[in-house]
């Protein structure tokens, strides 16, 4: 997130949580951190406020171990507007979110394991509670000042916790546990609101797919997305059975020696700019030299006329790598080095 | 999130390595093999980036294992090859007709509402493209977890995509040297 530009400054190592009076001033100024925090990945509208609250509680329960790079950022945020009132406490242990699992994940698409937060020791779970709320609150407001036709939803809101804040239920728990605001009209009971917290979850998944499978952004429901979705998987799999059939027929022994003659040059490949005209021109001047001077020249020296036309790349990657290679190359290459130039010489 | 070029190279490094364990066998020149062999290289270069750590991957390893144990045991450095092709995930049988049937007598007794079957209709819907998604995500059956699923799904389309990537340069690469 690029929040850590705003908050670095503030980001102060340990500040305890019940200072309040140093920080009360600090809450107005709280109130534009919030304001920029507030536009999360996920723009839906429940999804926002889910986002909202739980890195925010999350950097609470990690405030003492400030390790991980995200969450100074919302250090700062966490010490602010600090209320000291037990029934706002009450209400924060039954209605704010922390979806760490949720906070993990939407760092960490590429499909690192989520490791569950550590074990929020006793003494964090009651002031963190207090201030999960109270920046609930300060961020719904923002929210909703942002959005204004969600004013209303914000009162619902409000009034919903106001009443159930005499039902005890038993949601605030120590593990890494999930803090579901509860809608008007909607089943507070620790089922469904997990089935809540997990379907944002998916959905927040879901959208991710969807923008990385082109043209599925257009697309309405579920079903048809996943259509979309699976068709695209099964294609991209066919592109690789015709890819390496392809390479397959190409030539026998330029498919398994490519690799090595490409190891030097592998800047300009990876970098997609694969210019078709000069590699054409390029390219086959390489294999000849190549397979001509096989056994004379090393694998090491990449012939000159390469480097020219591939100036944006990692020359100096592509050296290094080909100095690597060489050596355990050589060793194979000599094996096939007999067969191989007479037989290129035919064809080319 | 797009393919990221240091993937790309990772890619290209392991699949080399695989293919040069090819290369003393080099009378595999039908093409047929050959193109076997080129699948089975990138694919199990393209699972060993994630080192393991996703569902896919390790479903892809060890479907690969039992088409060339030995590719994959010398690609692999010696200790993942053992944990990986050794562990299986449980897998959750559960037998459809049987759960088709209950759902079905469960289904006649609740009274139906129109905007109800047609919200259950959508449901099983989604439930049937799941199942295809399952289906074609390697390991996708121990993904009972639809939230696991979705992620795994994710990751797969991105390393395809490198994978697709790197070896389309190659091909291009090749063809245009031999059209010269």
């Amino acid at each position: 997130m690029d929040l850590s530009g705003g908050f670095g400054a503030r980001s102060g190592g340990g500040v305890p949580f019940r200072e309040v009076t140093a920080l009360e001033s600090l809450h107005l100024g709280g109130g534009d951190e919030f304001r920029r925090m507030v536009p999360p990945e996920n723009a839906g509208g429940f999804t926002a406020l889910l986002e909202l609250p739980p890195t925010q509680a999350v950097e609470l329960l990690h405030s003492s171990s400030s390790s991980s790079p995200s969450q100074p950022t919302l250090h700062s945020l966490g010490t602010l507007a600090f209320p000291s009132n037990s029934v706002l406490m009450e209400r924060a242990a039954r209605f704010s979110v922390i979806a760490t699992e949720q906070h993990n994940q939407n760092g960490n698409v590429s499909g690192e394991t989520t490791t569950t937060s550590s074990v929020p020791s006793n003494e964090r779970i009651k002031t963190e509670p207090a201030e999960t709320e109270t920046c609930d609150q300060a961020a719904v407001e923002e929210q909703n000042n942002r959005c204004g036709g969600k004013r209303k939803d914000f009162d619902k809101k409000v009034k919903s916790s106001t009443k159930k804040k005499n039902k005890s239920s038993e949601e605030s728990e120590k593990l890494p546990y999930v803090h579901v605001r509860a809608r008007r009209g909607q089943a507070t009971d620790s089922h469904s609101l997990a089935e809540r917290a997990r379907r944002e979850k998916i959905n927040a998944r879901m959208k991710l797919l969807q923008e990385l499978v082109p043209g599925c952004d257009k697309i309405q429901g579920t079903a048809l997305v996943l259509d979309e979705i699976i068709n695209h998987v099964q294609s991209l799999q066919r592109q690789v059975e015709m890819l390496s059939m392809r390479l397959a027929s190409v030539n026998p022994r330029i498919d398994f020696n490519l690799d090595t003659i490409l190891a030097s040059e592998n800047g300009s490949l990876m970098d997609g700019n694969f210019n078709g005209t000069a590699m054409q021109l390029a390219w086959p001047h390489q294999v000849m030299e190549t397979e001509q001077s096989y056994h004379h020249r090393q694998l090491q020296q990449p012939p000159p006329q390469q480097w020219p036309f591939d100036g944006l790349n990692q020359p100096v990657w592509g050296r290094e790598e080909d100095q690597d290679l060489g050596n355990d190359h050589n060793s194979l290459m000599v094996g096939a080095a007999n067969l191989h130039p007479n037989q290129v010489k035919m064809e080319l | 999130m797009q393919p990221t070029s240091s993937m790309k190279e990772e890619f290209l490094k392991k699949w080399q390595m695989g293919l040069q364990i090819y290369r003393p066998l080099i009378d595999n020149t039908s093409v047929s093999e050959r193109r076997k062999a080129i699948k089975l290289s990138a694919d199990v270069a393209m699972a060993s980036l994630r080192r393991g750590t996703t569902c896919w991957s390790r479903a892809l390893i060890q479907k690969t294992a039992t088409e060339d144990n030995f590719l994959v045991r010398q690609m692999l450095s010696g200790i993942k090859a053992e944990t990986l092709m050794n562990k299986k995930l449980p897998k959750v049988m559960c037998h459809r007709k049987i759960v088709r049937r209950s759902k079905k007598i469960l289904m006649r007794r609740k009274s139906k509402s129109v905007s109800e079957e047609i919200a259950a209709k959508a449901r099983k819907l989604v439930k049937r493209k799941t199942q295809g998604l399952r289906n074609v995500v390697p390991g996708g059956e121990f993904m009972n977890n639809d939230v696991l699923l979705i992620q795994e799904t994710l990751d797969y389309i991105v390393s395809l995509q490198t994978q697709v990537n790197v070896m389309r340069s190659i091909v291009d690469a090749a063809e245009a040297g031999i059209e010269r």
